[in-house]
């Protein structure tokens, strides 16, 4: 039962684009310092906000692109966009949802197509969106255009599927 | 060079902080100025026509409509012509001058395809019953952009 509270309360936890420490030691250390069933639950809803704050891992950089799928300890959703794409802003909330349902099979990450020019250009991309899947830090699969989240989600898993 | 990359996958992402996030970045990066009135204008008055022209459709979600329309309009201000918004060039002044992604691109013209989800023909799943956009309602759907 505690495993998975842990467990739960480390997704919630998980810090956007850093380097992280492992997923158990995250764990541990939450458990360590917060000992009463009750206040972990509460904890458990104030984590988001504090944990950002305490890790630091709010600040989402990285040398390179290649740094951040090398990092990655799953294999990464990458989404090339535009600002003024229609299709792009249509998948926002589609990511959000795929994101959540699938977080422990699937890292999402957004490129903004304008200002990374060149990672654009090093992966070819020309229709926007084009979502390209990376497992061990090389693409495994590549689609062009919206779709729906449960569309998004079979894609994504077909593909994990194949790479094992 | 320091790559900033937006990380979905976590409920402690919410939707306004990641919006936030996203509109932050585009005023320290690009100092974005959003389209001028007169050319979203222009790209409104021409969706309209072209649809009608062609007999296709808006989608049924016009943010997708909005923001289409306002990039046709935002290359328009800055490259002179209304170039697709809904790819990556390596060259846009090059594209430009070659027609091909000109909005009405050639696939459009020729085969109704576009990708862009602003003009649709009846029988895609996404295409709405409306030729018409309003300016209020591009102006709404992309408040928080």
């Amino acid at each position: 039962m505690a495993i998975s509270s842990s467990t739960a309360s480390l997704n919630l936890t998980r810090p956007i684009g850093s380097v992280l420490p492992s997923p158990k030691f995250l764990a541990v250390h939450s458990l360590q310092h917060r000992s009463s069933p009750a206040r972990f639950r509460r904890l458990a809803a104030v984590i988001p906000r504090r944990t950002v704050t305490r890790i630091e891992a709010t600040k989402q950089t990285f040398n390179s692109f290649d740094e951040l799928l090398e990092k990655s300890d799953k294999p990464v959703l990458v989404d090339f966009y535009a600002t003024w794409c229609g299709p792009c802003q249509f998948m926002v909330p589609v990511l959000e949802e795929v994101g959540e349902k699938l977080k422990d099979k699937v890292q999402v990450v957004k490129i903004d197509t304008e200002k990374y020019v060149n990672i654009a250009n090093k992966y070819g991309i020309q229709a926007l969106p084009t979502f390209i899947i990376f497992k061990d830090g090389k693409p495994c699969d590549r689609f062009e255009g919206a779709l729906t989240a449960n569309q998004l989600i079979q894609r994504v898993e077909e593909a994990l599927k194949v790479a094992q | 060079m320091a790559t900033q990359a937006t990380f979905l996958g976590s409920t402690l992402l919410s939707p306004k902080l990641d919006s936030s996030l996203r509109r932050s970045n585009r005023l320290k990066t690009r100092a974005q100025v959003d389209p001028s009135d007169k050319s979203v204008e222009i790209m409104r008055k021409f969706s309209e026509q072209y649809a009608r022209k062609s007999g296709t459709y808006f989608c049924v979600d016009k943010g997708v409509t909005s923001v289409v329309i306002k990039g046709l309009a935002d290359h328009k201000d800055s490259l002179g012509a209304p170039l697709c918004p809904c790819r990556h060039y390596d060259d846009k002044a090059a594209e430009v001058g070659q027609g091909f992604w000109n909005c009405p691109c050639v696939p459009m013209r020729e085969r109704k395809e576009c990708h862009c989800m602003l003009f649709l023909t009846p029988d895609n799943d996404f295409a709405g019953q409306e030729q018409t956009i309003t300016l209020d309602e591009i102006k709404e759907a992309t408040s928080k952009l």
